[in-house]
């Protein structure tokens, strides 16, 4: 599973979730609410980082 | 006004008041044994803290194979999760079934059949329904003071594995119940009442308050004490001793429906909702999307569609797609090459997105018709 920033409009706005092919599978608000970012969180403070947006 | 005093055997009494109006009337008291349920124990309103307790809802699907080893999550009837834990090799079959106890009004029931079995389970093992209820919807329990509440769960089961399993409600501390299915392949009523928690309090918010673990199997980590029966630190070894294996067999299933916990030391009858409201009860926290519309601009890529969604989430959602979108307008149709999405603006009710890997420009394209995917939004605890 690979995470990767979104950008919307020169915006970073949320997270993508891809599978190891690189498909898109979902997208992750920066809520703190949301269960599927607390997970990255908990990814991130594992010393994990997620791949830049597309420019 | 005429009554009649019942003395206890102790110091209490109840007492018996006719009404003091003409007129003969009748109360008839049910042929069963039991303790009647009043208004001074039962709560008005929305009495059951389950959603879709009786398993009609499956927006996700109905049925899903293979479920084991990394599987924890919502796969088919709405707001009910499966958990697990270690490595586990045997897996399960979730469906949305149509096997219920007769004449008790349940069209659906949750099943979970097994296919691969493991009979000599490793200790870490746990496999269970898990259902989780926010914060706000607990406040009335009143947890973590003097005058919190008894509550009572009842629920109808089914399984060919007779024997002794676990019912695990888990706020900061946690408490554990057992109850038997006595008898192989048969619908049995169950009501367990858990005591009041003086100890925890639940914060009012839209986060997890409390946590129900219905197990289905567990390894001896969480055998090896004393099953903790009063609300209590958490330890792992007091928390399903006794739970049968039901993967010991893949002749083994189980069936649940008519969940109910309320308030209380009484199990009532099941709270039967409307269809409408128990929908939009379980898109608080998960709903699909299947008609939108949406602008490609002359210099934009994909297709811009604004989302209202019909009803607010418990927090802004994660997105998904079941599969590529196809937008048709009068002329032509045009598909995603592959799946994919930006989320912009959003929230809890709505939210802009841009469509990606499809290329149409500058006209307004109406989603619809042949279109078969839908836009997923899980805002799940």
């Amino acid at each position: 599973m690979i995470y990767k920033l979104s950008q919307f409009r020169d915006e970073v706005t949320s997270i993508h979730v891809l599978d190891d092919d690189r498909n898109f599978i979902k997208s992750i608000p920066f809520d703190e609410a949301n269960t599927s970012y607390q997970e990255y969180l908990e990814w991130v403070a594992e010393g994990n980082e997620p791949e830049p947006a597309d420019e | 006004m005429s009554s009649i005093v019942i003395q206890g055997d102790t110091s209490g009494s109840i007492t018996v008041e006719a009404p003091s109006v003409a007129g003969t009337h009748t109360l008839t008291l049910p042929k069963a044994t039991g303790n009647i349920a009043t208004d001074a124990t039962v709560g008005l309103g929305t009495k059951n803290l389950i959603i879709n307790g009786d398993m009609r809802i499956a927006q996700r699907g109905t049925s899903a194979t293979g479920l084991g080893n990394n599987d924890t999550g919502y796969h088919t009837v709405d707001r009910w999760q499966i958990w697990e834990n270690g490595s586990p090799t045997y897996e399960f079959t979730q469906t949305q079934d149509t096997d219920v106890p007769t004449g008790q009004g349940f069209a659906n029931s949750l099943k979970m059949a097994c296919t691969t079995a493991d009979a000599t389970l490793s200790a870490d093992d746990a496999f269970a329904f898990r259902y989780k209820i926010e914060g706000q919807m607990l406040q009335h329990l009143k947890y973590g003071t003097s005058n919190a509440e008894q509550i009572t769960m009842s629920f109808w089961v089914k399984s060919n594995k007779t024997g002794t399993y676990i019912v695990n409600p888990w706020a900061s501390s946690e408490i554990s119940k057992a109850y038997t299915i006595d008898s192989a392949d048969t619908w049995e009523k169950k009501t367990i009442t858990f005591d009041a928690n003086t100890i925890d309090t639940i914060s009012n918010n839209n986060s997890t308050g409390l946590t129900i673990y219905m197990y289905m199997l567990v390894g001896t980590d969480r055998t090896s004490g004393t099953l903790n029966t009063t609300w209590s630190a958490l330890t792992t070894a007091n928390r399903a001793v006794g739970q049968v294996n039901l993967a010991d067999s893949t002749s083994n299933y189980i069936n649940i429906t008519g969940v109910q916990l309320e308030i209380g030391e009484n199990a009532t009858p099941f709270e039967n909702r409307m269809y409408s409201q128990e929908l939009a009860m379980c898109q608080r926290y998960y709903q699909t999307i299947s008609k939108m519309a949406g602008y490609s601009g002359p210099t934009t890529s994909g297709i811009q569609c604004s989302v209202a969604y019909p009803i607010p989430m418990r927090a802004t959602p994660t997105m998904s797609q079941s599969s590529v979108f196809r937008f048709d307008d009068a002329a032509a149709g045009f598909t995603q090459s592959s799946t994919g999405l930006i989320l912009g603006s959003t929230n809890n009710t709505g939210t802009l997105i841009n469509i990606t890997n499809i290329t149409v420009n500058g006209t307004f394209r109406p989603h619809g018709k042949a279109n078969t995917a839908t836009l997923n939004l899980d805002a799940e605890l």
